[in-house]
This record gives structure tokens, sequence and C-alpha cells, in this order.
């Protein structure tokens, strides 16, 4: 079963980009390890992480099919940071992996405990869709 | 660059997409995999999910031990990730055209949907700084 394990964050994020160095290193060397152990386990189906808020749009088609963008967001909005898709044999394995991603170092080392949503991702719609 | 295209919806849109009729689901679902197949063809396309309603969501975090804290209950105005794509594109405009092609996607009685497609570029090493 293929999950899908979202990171989400408010536009200041986690303040990460002012993160020092050292702080920056730690949680990325945490995350690369925690890649590579699912990538050792054959669960890894992909994981990446999105730029900042401050460079996405929101779109909509215009009646001509021309789109129209718009980049203001309410404060309140989560933003994806990142993600990763998995395939485990049970939902509570997503979970672990999950709880694995939220002990991630932040300032000073300690765990960012950041919420991890996990969503089952479909395969195909049914048939009677297509 | 690679962006991803997030559709997302609250509890109440799902619910409301759940009651379209078939036809107009499949004029919907049509609509949608003829912009894949256009997007295979010119070679930008690199994946596209649909997810699980979010009925069945969890958010998790870690405890001290590291076990797993799972939580369902989410407030009704949370907009939850419905679908994505992503797509290999030379611009930022080219993908937001894309963006607004599926945002034109047929709704109940053929109306457009004009569902709001949040456009993302993935993260460069250079970007993040993460090396």
């Amino acid at each position: 079963m293929k999950y899908i394990l979202m990171m989400n964050t408010m536009k200041a994020g986690q303040g990460m980009p002012n993160w020092a160095g050292k702080d920056l290193q730690a949680h990325i060397a945490f995350m690369m390890n925690l890649n590579k152990d699912l990538g050792d386990s054959g669960e890894l189906v992909s994981a990446e992480g999105l730029s900042f808020p401050d460079q996405a749009k929101l779109v909509r088609a215009g009646k001509n099919g021309v789109p129209i963008t718009d980049g203001v967001f309410p404060e309140s909005k989560e933003f994806l940071a990142g993600f990763w898709i998995v395939d485990v044999d049970t939902p509570e394995r997503a979970y672990a992996i999950a709880a694995r991603a939220s002990a991630a170092p932040g300032p000073g080392g300690a765990p960012l405990n950041i919420p991890i949503e996990v969503r089952a991702v479909m395969s195909a719609p049914p048939p009677e869709m297509m | 660059m690679k962006y991803i295209l997030l559709m997302s919806g609250t509890k109440g849109g799902v619910d409301h997409y759940q009651a379209w009729t078939q036809k107009d689901i499949q004029a919907h679902m049509a609509v949608l995999h003829n912009i894949n197949k256009r997007l295979s063809e010119s070679g930008e396309f690199v994946a596209t999910q649909g997810l699980a309603g979010p009925k069945e969501a969890k958010v998790v975090r870690g405890e001290k031990n590291g076990i797993p804290v799972t939580d369902g209950v989410f407030p009704e105005s949370k907009e939850f990730l419905l679908g994505y794509w992503i797509v290999d594109v030379a611009t930022a405009e080219r993908a937001y055209a894309i963006a607004g092609q599926i945002s034109a996607a047929p709704g109940p009685g053929g109306v457009s949907t004009n569902m709001p497609i949040e456009v993302r570029q993935f993260a460069t090493f250079e970007q993040s700084e993460l090396r």
C-alpha cells in the first residue's frame, strides 16, 4: 500500500532559512539517513523537498484559458514543505516512518516534533469514472 | 525545472464532488486524462497521483520514545491535498499554463471548476543550502 507523508509548515516555516549552518546540516543528515534506511528496506518510492512558500503561486483558469496567477496567501495557510511516498505493508508502518520524520532535529538539535500528514495514495480511479 | 501542481480542497468540497453525477465525473476525468496524455507526448510528464479522501487522513507526531501519536481530527477549514501532478518544464510560465488547463476541467453541468492549483518548484540543492 502506498502512502504519502506530508510535512506542512506555515509561511514562516520553522524559520528554517535562518537556522545556523550546523543545525541545518544535522537536519539534512537526519533526513538523508531516513531516506537511506527506507531505500534499503525497499519502502521508498520518492522523496522531494519543495522550494520555500515565497515562490508559491496559485493558478486559476481564465475564461479564454489564460492562467491567472496569484501569490498572496492567508497567514494561516499551510504549505507543503516536502513529502515522502512509501510503499508499506500496513498503515501502522507508515505512521512509524512519519513519527521518525517528525523527530528530525531543529535548532540546537532538539526534535522538531513537526506534524506529518499521512494519506493513502490511490492506485487508479475506479473503472466507472474512466 | 520540476514543478508540483497541487490540487487541494476542504472536506466539504470533497463531499460535494462525491455528489456529482457519473456523467459529470466522467467528463471531468476525460479532460484530466487528456491533459496527462498531452504532457506525456511533450515529455513534460513526471508523475500524477490522486489521494484517498480526507476521512482517512492522519496527522502523526513522534513521541519521545519514537512511538507514533496519530490524530484524525482536523479543523473544518483545513485544506486537504486531493491530488497532484509533477511536471518537468522549461519555464515557470509553462507550469502555470498547465495548472490553468487543470483548473479549467469541467465540473457539474460541464461548467469549469475553476479550482485553484498551487504551483511549487522543487527545491534544488543551491536553493536550500543542503550541502
